[in-house]
């Protein structure tokens, strides 16, 4: 189609440094994770020992596990908000939805920072003036400080794949005397099934990486992993670290591609949802 | 007679838990600090109170120290979403309408991969890269360019790296759909109308893509204002800002009070550069605009409506 013009090969080699810029230090982080030093930033021979390491120091376990049972908590949450409001946003539109967008956008742009240090003081008006006890508990603060932006973005997905789709098969099973409960279990939950697990695989990795939130309205004992590495930033960064991060990372890849996957197979755009979320 | 579910049961019914769990969990929290900025730290050991109502902590939050630190976050998140916009522009263009149909999806899919790999580990990543013991600086000692190894990292230049570093694919994909949309024959038509290729790009494709711009302005500016991660790992005693500023009152000095202004403040002057720089956009595309259209018609004729990827 178009030949190789000196224009065309200065753009391609611009792209190709872009993407290596882009994967510099996940690549630098995959790497070091084999450090045997005992500082993370300081490279002292290859070895296996941050990856044993995990296996003998009982926080990076525990903190690993706090991580992943808020995330499998905070996805299903999510999930189910979400998949409600997406289908109500595109099967019912009405007066309400300008309000309700402007509510999912602002839930959206808001820095992290301001939804942290607005939850912590929020958290201690409920648990401690209010006497509200689960809210004194550090998963509940976690999977709700992580449920905030994973609802907006499973919403956004739920209500993209609903829109582009025919609601004639709904009506048909309203017209076939169908309850709406059955309409709702048989025709309009799978058809949106696999958007709602697309958003709910997304809300579990988010979860999964929050730092910000988490790191405000931690509860000692319930520490989660970021906020572990975070404050390991300060007192010295370990070679294990890098390790659960690469393995992080790989599960993360993993799961994200099951997503493509099943968006790809339900025929909704990729770039489009990811772009939303 | 047709029974819909909506004539049954009202169909917002189904938003209502969201609503109310948004509402709960991010608006009440918000109107809370709010109000705890119009207050006080009440001595040694109380974080807020609401006894005396005052603008005071808001002029505090302009006093010249904390202000210096919103005067450099601003600049910093300015030049660094410009610098985002100028690398992602080539990257984009040349994704968008230089790469085979076939190749593209699997080159946006990469943009996106560092996008979800955690934002904390990959900061960490640059933290190993620009650390005194590490290769880089190893090298650029020997060459000369550096002459202290400890240069490089817990600077406000690591800070705004790492900002720029962290957000470019959050400007890249914007751009992307953009161009993608954009419609070849359209250039083609410019080319043969006797427009040069700069000249094409820059009357033609480039205010085409205005929309994708905008977007990604806005996607990177307001999370890089906010940032809180990066000039904690990168920036040292010299990088901070707002975002390390803000949480310090909360997690340090207990001052509740100073740290909501500080909150709102953040919020409104982010709100206000937003909307200057959508401002600014849209005249230099109308000025751009106003020059070309004779020669490319009607601006709505240029867009696709369905987005291939």
């Amino acid at each position: 189609m178009s030949r190789p013009s000196g224009t065309n090969i200065a753009l391609g080699v611009w792209t190709t440094l872009v993407f290596v810029f882009l994967f510099a230090p996940i690549i630098v982080i995959a790497i070091y994770s084999f450090n045997g030093g005992r500082l993370l930033t300081a490279w002292d021979g290859f070895s296996l020992e941050p990856f044993t390491a995990i296996v003998e120091r009982p926080t990076v376990r525990h903190t690993v596990a706090v991580s992943l049972q808020t995330a499998v908590i905070a996805a299903l949450l999510a999930s189910a908000l979400g998949t409600l409001a997406g289908m109500a946003m595109a099967r019912f539109p009405g007066r309400w939805t300008g309000p309700f967008t402007l509510l999912l956008l602002l839930v959206s742009v808001t820095p992290e920072i301001v939804d942290g240090i607005a939850l912590l003081p929020w958290f201690v008006t409920l648990g401690q003036d209010w006497s509200l006890l689960p809210f004194n508990n550090g998963y509940v603060r976690l999977v709700i400080g992580h449920s905030l932006f994973a609802t907006a973005v499973v919403t956004y997905i739920v209500r993209a794949r609903l829109v582009g789709l025919d609601a004639s098969l709904e009506e048909a099973s309203a017209d076939l005397y169908a309850r709406p409960v059955a309409t709702f279990f048989k025709v309009t939950l799978p058809l949106v099934g696999p958007a709602v697990l697309a958003g709910g695989l997304l809300a579990f990795t988010l979860s999964l990486d929050n730092t910000v939130i988490s790191s405000f309205i931690n509860v000692s004992g319930t520490t989660s992993w970021p906020v572990y590495v975070l404050s390991s930033v300060r007192s010295g960064l370990k070679p294990e670290i890098a390790a659960v991060s690469t393995i992080l990372l790989v599960f993360t890849l993993l799961v994200l591609g099951l997503v493509a996957r099943v968006l790809k197979r339900s025929g909704s755009s990729v770039t489009d949802t990811m772009a939303v979320a | 007679m047709p029974r819909s579910a909506s004539s049954r049961l009202p169909g917002f019914v189904l938003a209502v838990p969201a609503w109310v769990w948004l509402t709960v969990f991010f608006v009440v929290p918000f109107l809370q600090i709010a109000w705890f900025s119009l207050g006080e730290k009440p001595g040694m050991f109380g974080t807020h109170s609401n006894a005396v109502m005052s603008l005071d902590r808001y002029a505090e939050a302009f006093s010249p120290t904390f202000f210096t630190i919103f005067r450099a976050t601003l600049w910093m998140s300015v030049t660094g979403t410009i610098a985002c916009l100028l690398i992602a522009l080539p990257a984009a263009y040349f994704m968008a309408l230089k790469v085979p149909a076939h190749r593209r999806g699997l080159l946006v899919a990469l943009v996106m991969v560092p996008y979800w790999t955690s934002f904390l580990i990959r900061t960490i990543g640059w933290k190993v890269i620009l650390s005194s013991e590490g290769a880089l600086a190893g090298f650029l000692t020997d060459v000369g360019l550096v002459s202290d190894p400890h240069a490089l990292l817990n600077t406000r230049g690591a800070v705004l790296l790492g900002l720029i570093y962290n957000y470019l694919p959050l400007m890249i994909l914007p751009l992307y759909v953009a161009f993608d949309r954009v419609d070849s024959a359209l250039g083609e038509a410019s080319k043969d109308l006797g427009a040069g290729r700069v000249r094409t790009f820059f009357q033609v494709t480039l205010p085409l893509a205005r929309p994708g711009i905008i977007a990604g302005v806005i996607l990177v500016f307001i999370p890089m204002m906010g940032d809180y991660v990066t000039p904690a790992v990168l920036g040292g005693a010299k990088g901070t800002m707002v975002g390390s500023l803000i949480a310090s009152q909360f997690l340090t000095a207990q001052n509740w009070a100073l740290g909501s202004a500080m909150a709102v403040v953040l919020i409104l002057l982010t709100m206000l550069v937003v909307v200057l720089a959508i401002a600014l956009l849209w005249g230099v595309g109308w000025l751009v605009g106003r020059r070309s259209r004779l020669v490319i018609g009607t601006k709505s004729i240029g867009t696709k409506k369905v987005a291939t990827a």
